[in-house]
């Protein structure tokens, strides 16, 4: 029976679907090139043991030079210790303030929340600086100001260390993206499962840690295993902070190995694809538990349930909310607005401190020019090309019957589990693979698809979780009464899902214009970004220019998630 | 009258589950033609199909002269080809648009004029009730409303069927009596050919001319609502549409057309009821008997009647207004009946059940 019902099916596909199912298929193909081969490539290099442009050879030599380098067991160590250790506190501290804010009567809750979300988009070097300029060991203000103190005599604190580089993370985004992920999910959670715990006899406390933590616990894990993910591909803290002490982690060691003179690309594959597999086991993991789960779109919009009263709480709750959330957003860039004025950044005790130099030279500097006009370029070009494929990917998974769409929503999944790094190492390869037939390599289009890869994943899943609010029925009726497919498209879907793509294309531009790990490795002197001016900046010890860039980025990335927040923007998690 | 839209041997698989299996219709012009039928039986994915929504995996449809879908010869017209309205269950309101805007789209479409699109809109939109509200955004409307827009969207353009599923499934239980009424009156206006997917008997019966009962992909019994109510011709017709008593027994005698049967859980208790010259009864084979619980009486008192005697205890008895709704233990069952509204009973208290000779049919069990 089934077989008659397939011969029949194929026979009428005859004609129009399939072309539309080669349209998919195409698509399908252009997006499995883009992730699997830079993969495959990753992982064949690292085998690749013969001497640059002769005959490859392959051998596991790679593998053991680089795992044999000297303290790459201490990197992996510090990798894993400094991601979890964040982890669990960035979790804890950000569960605490995502029940202040979605269940209590806490004042101010939206402009908190609304201030967590520009905390998440902060790039990471800005952060760096500024709590440099407060938290050096030789001349960081807290440190002075304690140390003049009678009782102290030496700094307390050393932002060169472990728990340094820990702090800085916890400012950057990994507290942020606890607060934004989870404080929706609490604002949904049916108000009675709290109440009648309550009418139990069990306090706020009690009831928060014995009833709502617990219910809550399969978006608290997501939100940490994402947490988790993110964590281990950081980079450009940890190359500031790390390096100058000795501290390295993998995504440090295999920029050594790329930038040191000779490049050795295949150690650096090798430890890339170690990563690689822990991270695909995690992603797996994550996607492993999702499996079946109920898929919830978490938005910005209020649940009416009646906030908890804080009672005598209510003030140093909000304080102790005000304090950190000052510490995440304010203190660091303000200091780093601080740290543009000064003659030598940090020393605030010389003659006379203070100068507008730095911006009179770093603007009149072309390279600062061009590196603007780069920023601008990548953050465009990825954000249209990003929303232009991402858009795509979901209307297929969403709402097509296509054969390979499971397969086209993996593929649009997988870069999420490669980091920004090991990204652009691989589609170093995949470039100059296809350099005869498609040059690209070394232009600004490779940063673009670089950028619009590394973003596929969280576009698609933001426009799938879109695209599922709106039924099939509203399609169809157009179809109905006498619109074709493009036409429906153009009247009804698009107009519907037009502010989802403005937000979409908005987070694309914010991680293009603060992203260092992706395109670090691929830009040429040409193509540089004003990321990778501010890290050269920083890393040749010119941190009065590196300030000064690091403000105008913060300044672009500012303005472009107020727009996105303005416009509705949404983060989905399935819980 | 001449048949508008048939159906011949049309089947749908879902994976290895087939939904509509060689399914033959012929839609009468100007009636309303009924689907009904448990969810999952099939009938919304037929109405996709007609509406070219869903592309059938055989057979062929056909309205007035024109094959519209043939699977043998590759036919498929879009469904923006086929000119007809259609009415969904969530109604499918536009909500970026006004009212004006969503009953006008069609008509924009089509390329009429400005004058005439605006003359038209406010026609249908007059003759749905929902004059004045064409500026309204469509997300201001409440479930009557947008489900009246989408009704005068769908005919806004003339279409040649209106294809309309579980229209009323969304609104609450007044407004779904008072647009039940409304529709019927808006169809005999117009005469249209309406083709109408339900699970509710209720509305089915009320506003049909032909109903068709599906089950499993395939149809189970076709005719009037009268027809369908009366003279069940299968099991699964009997207990979908209204509510049926079974008491199981075994057929004694045939004496020309009367027929007798003992209860298999009740001693003594023998029920007469005439032959309907139903085929594939024998003497001595086990049968249900069923009556519709409207039909019985109860009573503390029923002597006068000529046999068909039960007595039972009432369990429960919930008033619900027009009527009681009792649960009767007669031998081992317990079966539910209607009691009219005056009539008070007790729990625990001991009856009579009469089951009328008319109104009792046999089934073999």
């Amino acid at each position: 029976m089934t077989a008659t019902a397939t011969m029949g099916r194929a026979r009428l596909l005859g004609g129009r679907l399939v072309i539309r199912n080669l349209w998919f298929t195409l698509l399908l193909g252009l997006v499995g090139f883009l992730v699997i081969t830079p993969l495959f490539l990753l992982l064949l290099n690292s085998f690749d043991v013969g001497i640059p442009g002769k005959e490859a050879a392959y051998g596991l030599d790679a593998w053991i030079r680089g795992y044999e380098t000297p303290g790459i067991e201490r990197a992996i160590y510090n990798t894993f210790s400094l991601a979890i250790t964040r982890s669990l506190i960035a979790t804890v501290v950000g569960i605490f303030i995502a029940w202040l804010l979605a269940r209590t009567d806490i004042p101010f809750k939206g402009g908190f929340e609304f201030l967590f979300w520009i905390s998440y988009f902060l790039p990471a070097l800005p952060v760096a600086l500024g709590w440099i300029l407060l938290l050096d060991p030789k001349f960081g203000l807290i440190n002075e100001w304690l140390v003049s103190l009678p009782f102290i005599d030496e700094a307390p604190f050393d932002i060169y260390s472990y728990w340094g580089i820990i702090w800085v993370h916890l400012t950057a985004t990994t507290i942020g993206i606890r607060v934004m992920l989870l404080t929706p999910a609490f604002r949904n959670l049916d108000a009675a499962l709290e109440e009648s715990s309550r009418i139990a006899g069990a306090g706020t406390m009690q009831t928060l840690v014995r009833i709502i933590v617990p219910i809550m616990m399969p978006p608290i894990l997501i939100a940490t295993i994402l947490g988790l993910i993110r964590s281990l591909e950081a980079f450009e803290i940890e190359l500031i902070l790390g390096v100058p002490i000795g501290l390295d982690v993998f995504s440090t060691k295999i920029y050594e190995f790329v930038v040191n003179e000779p490049p050795d690309y295949s150690s650096a594959a090798a430890l890339g694809s170690f990563f690689l597999v822990v991270l695909l086991i995690l992603v797996g993991l994550q996607q492993y538990y999702l499996r079946g789960k109920e898929y919830t779109t978490v938005t910005g919009r209020g649940f009416s349930a009646r906030p908890i009263p804080l009672g005598l709480w209510k003030w140093p709750a909000f304080a102790l909310v005000l304090i950190i959330v000052l510490t995440v957003t304010a203190i660091p860039t303000g200091f780093v607005f601080v740290g543009t004025f000064m003659q030598l950044f940090g020393y605030f005790h010389i003659a006379d401190p203070w100068t507008l130099d730095n911006w009179r030279q770093v603007l009149a500097d072309p390279i600062l020019i061009r590196s603007f006009w780069n920023t601008l370029k990548l953050g465009i070009g990825s954000a249209l090309v990003g929303v232009l494929f991402c858009c795509l990917i979901a209307y297929v998974v969403v709402k097509t019957r296509y054969a390979g769409k499971e397969l086209l929503d993996f593929l649009s999944w997988l870069p999420y589990s490669i980091p920004g790094i090991l990204l652009g190492l691989a589609l170093i390869w995949t470039f100059l693979l296809i350099h005869q037939v498609v040059p690209i390599y070394g232009t600004m289009l490779a940063l673009i698809i670089a950028m619009a890869l590394s973003r596929l994943p969280l576009g698609v899943q933001v426009i799938k979780a879109f695209l599922l609010q709106i039924g099939n029925e509203l399609e169809e009726s157009s179809r109905v009464c006498g619109g074709s497919w493009f036409y429906t498209f153009r009247r009804v879907l698009f107009p519907l899902l037009s502010p989802c793509l403005i937000v979409v294309g908005l987070l694309i531009f914010i991680t293009a214009a603060r992203d260092i790990g992706t395109v670090v490795l691929l830009a040429t002197g040409k193509t540089r970004t004003l990321s990778l001016l501010m890290l050269d900046y920083t890393v040749g010890a010119e941190l009065e220019r590196a300030t000064v860039v690091a403000c105008m980025i913060v300044l672009m990335v500012v303005v472009g998630a107020v727009l996105a927040r303005a416009l509705g923007g949404q983060f989905s998690i399935r819980s | 009258m001449a048949s508008v839209l048939s159906l011949q041997g049309v089947s749908k698989w879902f994976g290895d589950v087939k939904a509509v299996d060689r399914l033959s219709l012929e839609i009468e012009e100007g009636s309303v033609f009924t689907l009904l039928g448990p969810s999952g039986c099939g009938k919304t994915t037929t109405l996709r199909m007609i509406a070219g929504l869903e592309w059938p995996d055989e057979g062929e449809i056909v309205l007035k002269d024109r094959t519209i879908v043939s699977v043998e010869r590759g036919i498929f017209v879009n469904p923006e080809k086929r000119n007809m309205g259609m009415v969904f269950q969530s109604y499918a309101i536009w909500p970026h648009m006004t009212v004006f805007k969503n009953v006008a789209y069609p008509l924009q479409l089509r390329r009429h004029s400005q004058r005439e699109i605006r003359e038209k809109v406010l026609r249908a939109l007059e003759l749905v009730g929902l004059a004045g509200f064409e500026d309204r955004p469509a997300p201001n409307l409440s479930g009557g409303q947008q489900q009246r827009v989408a009704i005068a969207r769908a005919l806004v353009y003339e279409p040649e069927v209106l294809l309309l599923d579980e229209p009323l499934s969304n609104l609450d239980a007044k407004l779904r009596e008072q647009m039940r009424l409304d529709l019927k009156l808006l169809q005999l206006r117009l005469g249209i050919t309406v083709v109408y997917v339900t699970h509710d008997q209720l509305e089915a019966l009320s506003l049909s001319d032909e109903v068709v009962v599906m089950n499993h992909g395939q149809v189970e019994q076709y005719g009037s609502a009268r027809e369908l109510y009366d003279e069940a011709s299968t099991p699964f017709v009997r207990d979908f549409v209204g509510k049926t008593v079974l008491l199981k027994g075994r057929l004694r005698t045939v004496e020309g057309t009367e027929l007798e049967v003992a209860l298999s859980d009740i001693p003594d208790a023998v029920f007469h009821c005439p032959n309907p010259g139903m085929s594939g009864l024998d003497v001595g084979q086990d049968v249900f008997l069923s009556v519709r619980p409207e039909d019985v009486e109860v009573g503390d008192d029923l002597d006068g009647r000529q046999g068909n005697l039960l007595q039972g205890v009432v369990e429960t008895a919930l008033y619900v207004g027009e009527r009681s709704e009792c649960q009767i233990r007669v031998g081992q069952q317990s079966i539910l009946l209607y009691l009219p509204r005056h009539q008070v009973v007790r729990p625990q208290q001991a009856v009579s059940v009469h089951l009328p000779r008319q109104a009792v049919k046999l089934w073999p069990a």
